[in-house]
């Protein structure tokens, strides 16, 4: 039976951008850039393992800001409230709301931890050798690069409500900093996601030979 | 789709077939097979989709990119919807959501929201509309690949749809506080969002890579 090779075993590199295979001549050879798309090219992501940790303990630590600081104050009729991203979706639970609470929940709350969760997983799982199942294992990794965005939710809700809700002493919406740390976690984790390369949880195969 | 093997005298590559193809995820080498139109290839190892043909991709491309650009416009500038509280009437334009912000001090969440909303989802339509024009005329340009690299870059961090369940929930937020009228600006926004999902979904990047490559080709002859 015939066994199935990978580009990298017979000495090709697969462009990361348009998907042009080119000839590996190591870092000197003249195909250092994608002879189609002219993209840097490399076997593997340079330093993958190192710059996903890097981009994923930067956004565990800010999540931690993004979760305590208050992401907006509404003040209405003079009383004012500082929400969080978890007070937030426990008023909207006591108004009723259940879908939007459920909405928020998922893609403020759910989605980052669970995308932070699966990276450490992937990262560790290759750095360590685990004997996960590589396929799923990569389709971890796709829904992470999926479901990265949608946290971005949160952000734009602040965005409209600080920009509507301007009524003086009446009602009024101002942003918090809980914001910022919230819209960099997305941020980091979903360049965590593009710097990892998947293509690692495969490779052990070829060491194994 | 037909697994290379590492058995064949393949070893001792002089060029490389122009129907090889390797998976993005695993490195998986494999042989490209003709697929229908608008039927997904999955990688056999780790169910990557790999490539999706598309009928007329350069001119439906086309065609969507000049409609959303002209959508752009209304989108951006008018209200996409007013809060009327008590006599009082505000409203607001996607664009000033992110000015607030700025004004209120935290700089990089109203850059964040400017980019993600605005900038990068108009960058992504004009380089968009510049290769496949190109295309359509079958004109070359050295600018081609740059062009088309740049939306491959950009294409995850523009965020329409995001945005738009954004409105969905600030309306329920908003709901039991004032009364809300929705804006021209958002029905154009909804038409816009559309035009670039569907614009997205026709686009077959490698069909668009392999014209490309063509269009440069010619060039040099």
């Amino acid at each position: 039976m015939k066994q199935p090779a990978t580009a990298r075993q017979m000495g090709l590199i697969r462009c990361h951008t348009c998907g042009k295979l080119a000839f590996d001549v190591g870092h000197d050879g003249y195909e250092e850039h994608c002879p189609r798309c002219r993209a840097h090219m490399h076997m593997r992501a340079t330093n993958s393992l190192s710059r996903t940790w890097a981009l994923l303990i930067t956004a565990a630590i800010l999540y931690v800001p993004a979760n305590v600081l208050p992401i907006m104050t509404v003040t209405y009729f003079g009383s004012g409230q500082a929400d969080t991203i978890m007070t937030g979706v426990i008023t909207l639970l006591q108004h009723g709301s259940y879908p939007v609470a459920a909405v928020i929940f998922i893609a403020s709350i759910l989605v980052p931890v669970l995308k932070m969760v699966a990276l450490l997983i992937l990262l560790l799982s290759v750095q360590l050798k685990w004997a996960l199942d590589d396929r799923q294992r990569t389709c971890m990794y796709r829904a992470v690069e999926l479901v990265g965005r949608w946290s971005m939710l949160d952000i734009f809700v602040i965005a409209l409500l600080v920009a509507l809700v301007s009524f003086g002493s009446i009602a009024q919406i101002i942003s918090g900093p809980g914001a910022t740390a919230f819209g960099s976690v997305v941020i980091l984790t979903m360049l965590a996601a593009t710097t990892f390369d998947a293509r690692l949880i495969w490779d052990k195969e070829v060491t194994d030979d | 789709m037909y697994f290379m093997s590492s058995e064949d005298d393949t070893l001792s590559l002089k060029s490389i077939p122009d129907n090889w193809i390797a998976c993005k995820d695993c490195d998986l080498l494999l042989e490209r097979v003709d697929t229908p139109l608008g039927e997904k290839a999955l990688c056999p190892r780790c169910d990557n989709p790999l490539y999706q043909p598309r009928e007329q991709t350069v001119e439906r491309t086309l065609a969507l990119t000049l409609t959303g650009l002209l959508l752009f416009i209304p989108a951006n500038l008018l209200p996409v919807m007013s809060l009327s509280l008590v006599g009082q009437e505000t409203s607001t334009t996607i664009y000033q959501g992110s000015l607030v912000l700025f004004n209120e001090g935290l700089y990089w969440t109203a850059l964040l929201v400017l980019f993600a909303s605005i900038v990068i989802p108009f960058c992504k339509l004009l380089l968009v509309l510049f290769v496949s024009a190109h295309l359509h005329l079958e004109r070359s340009s050295a600018l081609l690949p740059y062009a088309f690299r740049y939306y491959h870059y950009l294409d995850e961090w523009g965020m329409l749809e995001v945005y738009m369940l954004g409105v969905l929930v600030a309306v329920v937020k908003l709901k039991g506080m004032a009364s809300i009228i929705p804006g021209i600006g958002l029905y154009c926004f909804v038409a816009l969002l559309l035009v670039t999902t569907l614009m997205s979904s026709l686009l077959d990047e490698d069909d668009f890579w392999k014209r490309i490559e063509q269009a440069l080709k010619r060039q040099l002859r």
